[in-house]
């Protein structure tokens, strides 16, 4: 009879003192090999008494299984001490990755916006940078001496206007001809957002640019108020700037507008205590707005006293600057690589 | 317009902080942009909107006030005068350049410095005080908003008033000691020779009102709007009254503020009215216009509830004059100096004014489904923005203007351009015909400043003839994207933006994109090629000529450009290709090893390929190109490696070779291409 606790102690102690695989490897030839201890006890059953035989075929079976989990143990074990460190890779090297590009700021900002009034049930719509004067002026109420139509104020073209020979094109000095544009071709309900290029003659300095973006906004059905155009603001505002902003609408003027209000929003730097981004007053300027003036209905041939509208315009760039802290509009149209790299 | 509280509460008493009548009188439509302590007074600088000429002053100010706190309005009181029968001699050559031009003649006059009460008010905001007389005429501009002007009668040749145009050539040296050439375009006071003033702009020097002055002559007077904006503009100079008569005057102040300023000189200098002329005066009947306005039409446009009995009081404050027009209606007349009041909207815009905007209910509009469709070019822009940031490139935004000497370096010359008729600079004188001098430009800037690897791409606008065009363009220079695992970063070259290209036609799903070599100005020679499908030309692609690179000041550096028509690109990528099944048995791949002459493309050999594969054919991969000795002169080595699949079944050996053997003979046969 084979004396299974006294065996596998001592395997066990032998495995345990293994220093190297080739010692593990021995140790396993010695017990499991083929002429090991193992096959051997194995083939004692065959001598065994009928009594002894279930005992030993168990207490070989657990032997076995003992000593094959403390070899793997310990070849393990023997592995990890005997790992050679110049294989060990530094996990804190950089990973290589593709390059990603920027979508350019003022591109992000425009459909930040825009994606809020689609949400609203808005469309996108573009219009034509060089314009004639009927939209860009006329048709907007402004009058025919109005400043803004001024060379000083106004890019004309030495393209004529063909609808109107002797008049040249411009290029349009605000979206708000856009509103024009789309309420010649459709009749309301409409709900439209215009973002584009602007151009004026201003002298180019860190808040001035003779290209800019704005983008235009347009609601027109029956029965658009007043208050419409304080909860869409307001709706907008919240979601473009956050929940916690404060707005006020400040009563203004505008030709096409009527009445017509500007938006202000507390200033993010100070929360309405006045600083130097706000310039002391505690609030920023951000949009312009009001319901649409009756005289815009009619230079597009609506119906006499049929709609209401309201419309809304507001600076890209301004967005932007306010957003992010930028101080110097000029540096949008750079493109060097490192304003690019930061959106 | 700065405006000083203490002056102010001459006119409407109020108890409030400087800051919270700043905060009532921005809500009311006159926004303060500057509060400034000045010792016991406090100094408001605010922002007048152009329809409000009548807040030039301290009384329109005041008027609006009193309306917004509800206190009553204080005006001075003008004794009435009574001027004698002697008229003085005013001329006026066109009425409608000077629509109303009262003189008054008084002496004598004592000129001297003015009493405190005046100084201060001045000084207060920064003015000069010159004598009693002209400060006189100062104060009251700044209290009325009739700009008014003395000149010393005495110097007046031939005491005499014309008000017309400057001939050509004359001359005028205005108060501020600057000469100034006058033409016809400039309205101007003159006496029996000369001018002595420009009409609403500023006096001359010849007629100043001095301390020897004993007899004046004061003009209260109104000019035409646009004729004082543009001599303004015109003479670069700008003045307190020109600032006025731009936005325009009111014809019944004309006649207030020269009665105020009379009443005032007769107390400070002394002397009597011996002459006077109002030139014009039919026209002061001009007043407000009678608009009807329905309570309905105000709560609708408002989205309110206010009540008639509400807005009779708003307007009535704001000295309208208001009847009934039968129920729920209202009957308004404004006061003559609000001439911005003409319809029902500026009706409800002045009592949604006075009742805060931010006292108006708040609602959500219904925004109703509509006729105007969405435009599809926006988010297929945005597509393929994301393609080309997903490949590593920095989109853009630049000018759409640019100077003609660009054009020029760019050998764009030639085109027909859109030209601006007033640029600022040299830098706006043109539209962009292309892209490709905005893009260039940028990666210039960027080199310059140190930066030498740039990929960037713009989806912008050209004009050309009376069109705008939407573009697409790319450019790179530099090397490849950096990797610390490979010693050398090779340069970015021609395949590198070849192969953008052609990830973002696949991924708009053109397969059937076609390059053909051509020549163009802005390549560099053997480089060019066309881009089209089908019949559709998409673009061009190339390395940018390294002569026009230096004419750039790029030097020793390759730059690739490619361009796509936008529309284009848009109207094929709408196309949506049908989803094809694949099949289930497997492939198997073969290469193929050709000698291919010189003078024979890629494209020529993977035509033939993909023809002859027929229905067997998967994929064709091209693994290399090789040049060098171990090929027969003349040639080049090309190397494809040939997916066989079939939808059918798995293939065998057998099909595979007569399949690869098919493509080898119909190379060999078609292109004399050599197997190696």
């Amino acid at each position: 009879m084979w004396n299974f606790d006294d065996i596998q102690q001592k395997a066990l102690q032998e495995i345990d003192a293994c220093r190297d695989l080739d010692e593990a490897e021995a140790l396993r030839v010695k017990y499991l090999g083929r002429k090991g201890l193992l096959p051997e006890i194995f083939a004692s059953l065959s001598q065994a008494s009928p009594e002894e035989k279930p005992l030993i075929g168990k207490g070989a079976n657990q032997l076995r299984a003992r000593i094959t989990e403390a070899l793997e143990g310990i070849k393990k074990r023997v592995q990890e001490e005997t790992f050679d460190p110049t294989q060990r890779i530094d996990v804190t090297l950089p990973g290589v990755a593709p390059v990603l590009g920027h979508k350019h700021i003022l591109t992000q900002i425009i459909d930040d916006i825009c994606q809020i009034f689609v949400g609203l049930g808005f469309v996108v719509q573009e219009g034509p940078e060089m314009e004639t004067e009927f939209h860009n002026f006329s048709a907007l109420n402004i009058p025919v001496d109005h400043p803004s139509r001024d060379a000083f104020d106004t890019f004309y073209l030495e393209s004529k206007d063909p609808g109107n020979p002797g008049r040249h094109l411009l290029l349009r000095s605000h979206t708000s001809p856009g509103q024009i544009c789309i309420m010649e071709k459709y009749a309301p309900p409409l709900a439209v957002v215009i973002p584009g290029k602007v151009y004026r003659p201003d002298a180019v300095d860190a808040s001035h640019s003779f290209m800019f973006y704005q983008i235009e906004g347009l609601l027109v059905d029956e029965h658009v108020k007043f208050s419409d155009l304080k909860g869409l603001l307001t709706v907008f505002c919240k979601r473009f700037f956050g929940e916690e902003i404060i707005m006020r609408f400040r009563p203004h003027f505008f030709p096409f507008t009527e009445p017509s209000a500007e938006v202000d929003i507390s200033c993010y730097i100070c929360k309405g205590k006045g600083c130097s981004v706000c310039g002391r007053k505690g609030w920023l300027e951000i949009l312009g707005c009001g319901m649409v003036n009756p005289k815009v209905f009619s230079a597009v041939n609506y119906p006499k006293g049929k709609y209401t509208g309201l419309a809304f315009g507001l600076g890209v760039e301004r967005m932007a600057m306010l957003k992010y802290g930028i101080h110097d509009i000029r540096i949008f149209f750079e493109n060097d690589n490192r304003f690019l790299n930061q959106f | 317009m700065k405006i000083s509280i203490k002056w102010l509460k001459d006119y409407v008493s109020f108890q409030l902080p400087a800051e919270k009548l700043a905060h009532k009188l921005t809500m009311a439509g006159l926004e303060v942009e500057k509060i400034e302590d000045a010792g016991d007074d406090v100094i408001l600088e605010m922002e007048v909107t152009p329809n409000r000429p009548d807040c030039l002053n301290f009384q329109g100010i005041a008027r609006e006030l009193s309306a917004v706190l509800d206190k009553p309005l204080k005006l001075p009181k003008v004794k009435k005068l009574l001027y004698p029968k002697t008229r003085c001699d005013i001329e006026i050559a066109d009425q409608k350049d000077c629509g109303r031009y009262i003189g008054t003649v008084l002496e004598p006059v004592q000129v001297k410095a003015s009493p405190d009460w005046i100084g201060t008010r001045l000084s207060a905001l920064g003015g000069r005080l010159i004598n009693n007389v002209v400060d006189i005429t100062n104060f009251c501009l700044l209290e009325t908003g009739q700009p008014l002007h003395a000149f010393d009668y005495d110097k007046l040749i031939g005491g005499k008033i014309v008000v017309r145009r400057a001939k050509a050539g004359e001359k005028i040296v205005t108060l501020d000691g600057v000469e100034r050439a006058l033409d016809p375009s400039v309205l101007v006071i003159a006496d029996a020779q000369r001018p002595v003033a420009i009409a609403g702009i500023m006096g001359g020097l010849a007629t100043e009102v001095t301390n020897q002055t004993r007899k004046i002559l004061l003009e209260s007077a109104y000019f035409d709007p646009v004729l004082i904006r543009r001599a303004s503009r015109l003479l670069g100079l700008k003045s307190d009254s020109s600032y006025r008569f731009e936005r325009g005057v009111d014809f019944a102040t004309v006649e207030a503020g020269a009665a105020r300023a009379v009443s005032l000189i007769l107390t400070e200098a002394g002397g009597g009215v011996v002459a006077r002329r109002d030139v014009n005066p039919g026209r002061v009947r001009a007043q407000g216009k009678s608009v009807t306005v329905s309570l309905m039409e105000i709560n609708e446009l408002l989205g309110s509830e206010l009540t008639v009995a509400k807005c009779r009081t708003i307007l009535k404050k704001l000295n309208f004059r208001v009847s009934a027009g039968g129920p729920g209606v209202l009957k308004v007349v404004a006061p003559s100096v609000r001439a911005d009041i003409k319809d029902p909207v500026d009706v409800i815009e002045e009592i949604a004014r006075v009742v805060g905007y931010d006292n108006l209910p708040l609602t959500l509009p219904l925004v109703r489904a509509q006729n105007v469709p969405p435009q599809p070019e926006y988010p297929f822009a945005h597509k393929l923005r994301d393609i080309f940031i997903g490949q590593g490139y920095n989109e853009t935004v630049s000018y759409s203007l640019l100077s003609q000497g660009s054009l020029d370096k760019s050998g764009l010359s030639g085109l027909p351009v859109v030209r601006v008729k007033n640029p600022l600079s040299l830098d706006q004188e043109v539209m962009r015909p292309s892209l490709f001098p905005s893009l260039l430009g940028i990666v210039r800037s960027n080199i310059h400043r140190g930066q030498k690897d740039n990929k960037i791409f713009e989806i912008g606008k050209i004009y050309l003839g009376q069109a705008e065009y939407k573009m697409l363009a790319v450019m790179g220079s530099g090397t490849r994207d950096k990797d610390w695992r490979a010693l050398h970063n090779r340069a970015w070259d021609f395949y590198d933006l070849k192969g953008a290209l052609d990830q973002m036609f696949a991924r708009l799903g053109l397969t059937a994109v076609v390059y053909e070599a051509c020549e163009d100005p802005f390549f560099k020679k053997g480089t060019g090629a066309s881009i089209r499908a089908g019949k559709t030309a998409l673009g061009r692609v190339g390395e940018v000529d390294r002569g026009l690179l230096q004419q750039w000041d790029i030097k020793h550096r390759a730059v690739f450009y490619a361009q796509c028509d936008f529309e284009a690109l848009y109207k094929l990528a709408s196309k949506k290709p049908s989803f094809k099944k694949f099949s289930e048995f497997p492939g198997v791949t073969r290469d193929i090893s050709l000698a291919v002459k010189e003078d024979v493309s890629f494209q020529k050999v993977k035509e033939v390929i993909l023809k002859q594969g027929g229905a067997l054919l998967e994929d064709v991969a091209f693994l290399e190109e090789y040049r060098g000795e171990k090929i027969q002169p003349g040639y080049k080595g090309f190397i494809f490696s040939i997916v066989y699949r079939s939808s059918l079944k798995t293939l065998t050996e057998e099909d595979i070779s007569i399949a690869h053997g098919d493509i080898a003979q119909a190379l060999i046969d078609q292109l004399g291409v050599v197997m190696r």
